[in-house]
């Protein structure tokens, strides 16, 4: 009785598989036919662009509806179902991890090999790649160019004082940490710069920066200037010394978009903080009460150890906030003034699509450079995760 | 509790504490309050120098309809809304598929793939840049809506698979087991045991690539050019660009780049500190 449907259970369902391939040869067959020229005469529009969008979906929708028919083709197979277990795992990732792979994984090594060459990121009429193998020449250049030091020493910078987001989050954290009423919603109030976006935060900032009529100028004037009535009989402000023009300066330009930074970076390292004192056992900290400890000592050797978890993702996060800096500069100084708050990031971007630049060889170099540095941290914290994963075990 | 709870101290302290809160969270919020009050007055106050003062006349109403009526916010506004919408929808389904694979097989390829999701996270983005503007260019897909998205999606994959995987990972196994010994094909087990069970996570998820997204500068400056297509944040910086004299308008344009995010966090505020604080309370 039983002995057939177990058969059954592992046999291929052959009408299955059939229409599966059948639908997965017609849309691979019908994709070729999908072109902007196509599209264009199908949908009457004159502009080329106009059809970029539409024939863009109907690719997608094609491949899709391959891809479920593969789904149900593979799933209808005999060797499926004797090996789901095996089996499963790739169709669920399929998909994911082929995206993943062609928008991320396979760029870094592209981007690395451009760094080898000379080119401006054009083909010739053929198609034909226009670039130039050109060995070490870019990283030559590079050790040899002020801007790249100037770039690299700002990026320290960035990494050695965006780390005081660290203990800051913590100071508020452990301020914030009380049970009054109304206390949830200063937690939240206080988060609030992590979730707006740089590019206001830069603005925000840009214009307290601003010497003539911005936030710092007027704190400035309460200690430093005076009203004075001038010649024509108007109020005017004199002030000495004059306000300074932060971003203005080529020596405090880096620092004024780094306090920036901080601002949202401090409200995450916040909060992170605020979530893991939440979760610390309480047992220990009476216990620790109990002998004697207080405050500091407290938290040096009954807090923090617990907060351990808490305090690698800040770093993890701050580290990564630090070098991928490119929105504040962008939108405060955009390198400037004479490339002094220049950082890698920036400086990549500057070169590669900057304005009439295109060094793509170049920029690649630069980006190579970054993406080392970052690879330290990256390694690192791979490292601190497969001991977890281990421990897990 | 540490540090010690303030109710156990005195009356005074209690009243200290409770006096510098506010003015710690105003000295805290003082750049942005300035720029809410900035972009409430006329432009005629910050031409006669009152940058801080009581505005000489509250303009909220009309310099925010400025804004909508002098320039394309409005077209920004919806730009992000296209970008971050199909993103969010996009990674999040894809991480609940990936996510599953990774966290329930153990075959020996599932850490490996997990560590290089989560190290493709962390790369800078100017290594990517290049070739994912040429490929691009290639597939003819720059300078359009849709070609972001695919760039987001797959990029924020990567996240939401760190997360996802986590989180089923620290749901029973054993549910999973009995399933599968009861027969229950892999797919089933997975939308009907697993994904129910996964809301929550899918709910921070959301919320904080919409965010993310929503906030995104260089992908959109590199990617898109056409004016038509820009996001709010490169809307903001060319304003930014064109208003040199009329702060008040910028200031505007700012804060409403800024409302829908705050808004998110303030409803799914849960949801978002789960998602951010991922990893941060596990020993």
């Amino acid at each position: 009785m039983t002995s057939p449907s177990v058969s059954d259970r592992f046999a291929t369902s052959k009408t299955r598989a059939l229409v599966a391939a059948v639908v997965i040869a017609l849309c691979l067959y019908a994709l070729q036919f999908v072109t902007i020229d196509g599209m264009q005469s199908l949908l009457d529009v004159t502009r080329q662009s106009a059809a970029r969008v539409p024939t863009f979906f109907v690719r997608i929708t094609l491949l899709l509806c391959a891809l479920a028919a593969a789904f149900i083709f593979i799933t209808s197979l005999s060797f499926y179902k004797r090996n789901k277990v095996a089996v499963a795992p790739w169709l669920f990732l399929f998909v994911g991890l082929v995206l993943f792979m062609i928008y991320v994984i396979v760029p870094i090594f592209q981007s690395i090999s451009y760094s080898f060459t000379r080119w401006d990121g054009l083909y010739d009429i053929n198609g034909v790649w226009t670039g130039k193998w050109v060995g070490f020449h870019n990283y030559k250049l590079l050790f040899q160019d002020p801007n790249f030091y100037t770039s690299l020493k700002n990026n320290l910078w960035w990494l050695v004082l965006f780390m005081l987001a660290v203990p800051i989050g913590l100071f508020i954290a452990l301020f914030l940490n009380q049970t009054v009423t109304g206390i949830r919603i200063y937690k939240s109030l206080f988060f609030f710069p992590f979730v707006i976006s740089q590019v206001v935060v830069g603005l925000i900032f840009a214009w307290a920066y601003n010497p003539e009529f911005g936030l710092l100028s007027e704190i400035w004037s309460w200690f430093f200037c005076e009203t004075k009535t001038n010649i024509v009989g108007n109020l005017t402000r004199v002030c000495s010394p004059e306000p300074p023009s932060i971003l203005g300066d080529e020596n405090t330009a880096t620092f004024g978009i780094i306090a920036a930074g901080l601002w949202p970076q401090i409200a995450y390292c916040m909060i992170l903080y605020l979530t893991g004192l939440n979760n610390i056992s309480s047992d220990q900290i009476e216990a620790g009460r109990l002998d004697g400890a207080k405050g500091w000592k407290m938290l040096r050797h009954v807090i923090l150890p617990q907060l351990k978890p808490a305090t690698f993702i800040a770093i993890v996060v701050t580290v990564i906030g630090a070098l991928r800096s490119f929105d504040m500069i962008a939108t405060m100084t955009q390198g400037g003034p004479f490339g002094s708050s220049n950082v890698l990031a920036y400086y990549m971007y500057d070169q590669a699509v900057g304005e009439g630049v295109g060094r793509y060889g170049y920029g690649s170099a630069i980006a190579t450079v970054l993406f080392l540095i970052m690879l330290v941290y990256i390694s690192y914290f791979l490292w601190r995760m497969y001991q977890d994963e281990v421990e897990a075990r | 509790m540490f540090p010690r709870p303030i109710e156990k101290s005195s009356f005074a302290v209690r009243t200290l504490y409770k006096l510098s809160l506010p003015i710690a969270l105003l000295i805290w919020l003082l750049p942005l309050l300035a720029i809410f009050m900035t972009s409430i007055r006329p432009a005629s106050d910050i031409a006669t120098g009152n940058v801080f003062g009581i505005p000489s006349s509250f303009q909220l109403i009309r310099n925010y309809g400025e804004v909508f009526a002098k320039t394309d916010a409005l077209r920004y506004l919806f730009n992000t809304l296209l970008i971050a919408l199909p993103t969010m929808i996009i990674s999040v389904a894809l991480a609940c598929l990936t996510g599953y694979a990774l966290a329930v097989y153990k075959f020996r390829w599932a850490l490996p793939i997990f560590f290089l999701f989560v190290a493709g996270n962390f790369v800078p983005f100017q290594i990517l840049m290049l070739p994912v503007v040429d490929m691009s260019n290639r597939l003819d897909i720059i300078n359009t809506v849709p070609g972001l998205v695919m760039f987001h999606a797959a990029f924020q994959t990567g996240f939401c698979t760190l997360f996802m995987r986590n989180f089923i990972k620290a749901l029973p196994f054993e549910l999973i087991e009995s399933a599968r010994l009861e027969g229950v094909d892999e797919f089933k087990i997975f939308w009907h045991l697993v994904l129910p069970l996964v809301k929550p996570a899918i709910a921070a998820l959301c919320v904080l690539i919409f965010t993310f997204i929503w906030n995104d500068f260089f992908w959109a400056t590199v990617l898109l050019r056409d004016d038509s297509t820009l996001p709010i944040t490169v809307g903001v910086r060319t304003l930014n660009g064109e208003f040199v004299q009329q702060w008040h308008l910028v200031s505007a344009a700012s804060l409403l780049a800024a409302i829908p995010p705050v808004i998110m966090f303030f409803v799914m505020q849960k949801h978002f500190i789960a998602g951010l604080t991922l990893g941060a309370t596990k020993g």
